[in-house]
């Protein structure tokens, strides 16, 4: 039997950096789950077993072994891709409710999935540890349809750009992305979810855009947004719209681009191989993003709701966040895992945990839009992100 | 004499009953979901379900032209086209020398050569060409350090350049060894002949071994650009910002669900290779590369 002092982990920094990696080959079955039709209903299932369908970025590995020992509950963990378009059409019209019992996304699908019916809300009476949760995760506004709450935060963190210090200085805004004087040396993601909010955060706070939420823009403020950005690629101002962690590394270890939107990580890596990087906190700030446990409808259906309410407390006693933190570097929203590390001092360092959360926290004291990975018009954003392709 | 192929006859009925369970194969995992693919495509998306109902409508084929995807065709197809046609001309000389002017042991030794990238993944292959082609890349570094540019040359990255360079040098061998085989089999004789009459390298070339490798040369162009055209690696890596193609966009489609639109475009590309394909046969007899199959 495992126990926590097995575990195999290092630095949560370093850790950190393979969780794109892990995102990324995990994209490469959501295709195929897409279609649907490769699982099978589940015939039998024992009453501590939860199926657990979350992205990689969700899972503890080895630890849920431990993980069993501490909660009762036997988690069987399986990757969803992290792509939440596969994984939603995989509740809707696939069988992934037959199969899993409790998901684990990027959070903006909730109000579709729970309009649908295809999820249900937590019964936040049955997850003390759900109050332990910092406040403002708590507020995330998608997380919660008609009154009640669908999503409970896993996972939080807050993204911006990183800048290379001696080629731009020291810069505060997401204006120097669009400065034409960095022409050809910026770079921004090849994904709509992200580089339309950062965008509409820009132009919202430092243009007095009239956007009312970059995370879920109307056609019109959309378009707004958008233009802004096809006239800026025709420009030239973008070097490359970059995709997935080696390309991210690539481009700011080889100087390729000077400043771009992107996530921490990237900076550390850079770092290592002497990049003087470092990770802007603008003005205008963070995207933030959680990666949400939502309770699917077959769970409920198959009697297994309260295993799954104790999986989602479990999630936020402490032991998960700690080993979450030191695997993969991602903060779980509570205090619980500092306590828990203070009460475990042979098994985590409490100190790194708080600086962790600590360092986390700092990013949602300011500004914060939230990533929303199913906006309203998320059509329309397909269509726009096309127009830019093209443009 | 009789003009019936060897499979006629009393080797027909065991010979069809041998290639049954392949047929069934290719039929079951090729043709069958091509056939769903197409049939879907004219369905209709219902955006509370993320889901297709069975709903008959043209709209995913007036949502290719309305939401500006056919510009990607286009591009994507000359981009394949244009790949195609470079890897062709390299290719040509390097199977000339693999299939005419080299011995069995040297032959193998060459086509392992080139296709030694294949041992790598595409991701890296494409990958490494950053590295090469980059600001601070090997092409870069020598351009200044050589004073013949003082500042890095911008276009050799992230450019529809860099794109071709990284396809052509990926897709290669689908070129080289369809022409090794047809080069291969030219006799020596033949050239003797053409010697003999007193046609010099030149007029050979273009009247005796042209004329019967090209049937080799359009396999070798065809199987690039069909590779090139669905390839979205190099344009992503490679390519300028955004930088879209066939299968980039039907990615981008898929993310969103909207899977009557994706399978409208796999449907139209299928289509559009399937006419490529039929004029090629057409106007360049590719058939006669199969003419002795059978007889």
């Amino acid at each position: 039997m495992k126990k926590w002092t097995d575990l195999n982990v290092s630095s949560g920094v370093a850790l950190a950096l393979t969780r794109r990696q892990l995102m990324q080959r995990a994209a490469l079955g959501a295709g195929a789950l897409a279609i649907g039709g490769l699982g099978f209903p589940r015939s039998s299932f024992a009453a501590n077993e939860i199926n657990f369908w979350a992205s990689a970025t969700l899972d503890i590995e080895d630890g849920w072994d431990i993980f069993k020992n501490e909660s009762g509950i036997d988690v069987i963990f399986t990757d969803n891709g992290n792509d939440p378009g596969p994984v939603v059409a995989k509740l809707a019209a696939g069988n992934a409710n037959d199969i899993y019992d409790v998901g684990g996304l990027q959070g903006g699908s909730e109000k579709e999935l729970a309009k649908q019916g295809l999820i249900a809300p937590w019964d936040l009476s049955k997850i003390p540890n759900y109050e332990t949760i910092w406040q403002w995760a708590r507020d995330i506004p998608y997380i919660t349809y008609e009154g009640k709450t669908y999503g409970i935060p896993a996972v939080i963190n807050a993204d911006s750009m990183i800048a290379l210090e001696d080629k731009v200085g020291t810069v505060d805004s997401y204006a120097v992305i669009f400065d034409p004087k960095l022409k050809g040396k910026t770079a921004m993601e090849d994904a709509w979810i992200n580089s339309a909010i950062f965008t509409a955060m820009y132009l919202k706070e430092s243009e007095n855009a009239p956007i009312a939420e970059p995370g879920n823009l109307t056609p019109d403020e959309l378009g707004i947004v958008m233009e802004f950005l096809i006239k800026h690629k025709k420009d030239g101002q973008f070097r490359t719209f970059w995709n997935g962690w080696e390309q991210g590394v690539q481009l700011v270890a080889n100087e390729e681009v000077w400043v771009m939107t992107g996530w921490e990580p990237i900076v550390y890596a850079a770092r290592e191989r002497g990049i003087d990087a470092y990770y802007a906190a603008p003005k205008e700030g963070y995207e933030g993003w959680g990666n949400n446990t939502i309770l699917l409808k077959g769970a409920v259906d198959r009697g297994l709701s309260d295993t799954a309410h104790a999986l989602a407390n479990a999630l936020l006693a402490g032991f998960y966040g700690c080993t979450l933190g030191q695997l993969r570097g991602y903060v779980v929203p509570t205090d619980n895992n500092v306590a828990y590390a203070e009460a475990n001092p042979d098994a985590f360092d409490a100190k790194a945990v708080k600086e962790l959360a600590d360092h986390v926290k700092a990013k949602f004291a300011g500004k914060v839009y939230w990533q929303n990975t199913r906006p309203d018009n998320f059509q329309l954003y397909e269509e726009w992100w096309q127009k830019l392709r093209n443009a | 004499m009789s003009n019936r192929p060897h499979g006629a006859g009393r080797f027909r009925r065991p010979a069809l009953l041998l290639a049954l369970p392949s047929l069934l194969v290719l039929v079951g995992i090729g043709l069958v979901p091509l056939v769903i693919v197409t049939v879907w495509s004219f369905w209709s998306f219902d955006p509370d379900t993320y889901w297709i109902t069975p709903e008959w409508t043209l709209a995913s084929y007036s949502a290719l032209f309305d939401t500006g995807r056919v510009p990607v065709l286009v591009r994507t197809t000359w981009l394949a086209l244009l790949t195609a046609g470079i890897a062709t001309f390299f290719a040509f000389p390097a199977a000339t020398i693999i299939g005419m002017m080299s011995r069995p042991r040297r032959a193998v030794v060459l086509i392992v050569l080139f296709t030694i990238p294949f041992f790598t993944s595409a991701l890296i292959r494409a990958f490494a060409w950053r590295l090469v082609l980059g600001r601070t890349g090997i092409v870069n570094e020598a351009l200044v350090g050589l004073d013949i540019v003082e500042q890095p040359v911008e276009w050799l990255l992230f450019s529809n350049f860099a794109v071709v360079i990284g396809m052509v040098a990926a897709y290669l061998p689908f070129a080289v060894i369809p022409m090794v085989l047809v080069l291969g089999r030219i006799e020596p004789s033949v050239m003797r002949a053409s010697e003999d009459l007193g046609a010099g390298f030149w007029t050979t070339l273009r009247r005796v071994v042209l004329p019967l490798a090209m049937p080799g040369v359009i396999a070798g162009f065809l199987f690039v650009f069909v590779v090139a055209l669905g390839t979205s690696t190099e344009i992503q890596l490679l390519g300028g910002a955004g930088d879209s193609s066939i299968a980039i966009m039907i990615n981008d489609v898929m993310r969103v669900v909207n899977f009557p639109l994706a399978f409208a475009i796999a449907t139209t590309v299928i289509v559009f290779l399937s006419v490529i394909v039929i004029l090629a046969d057409r106007v360049l007899k590719l058939s006669r590369m199969f003419e002795d199959l059978g007889t």
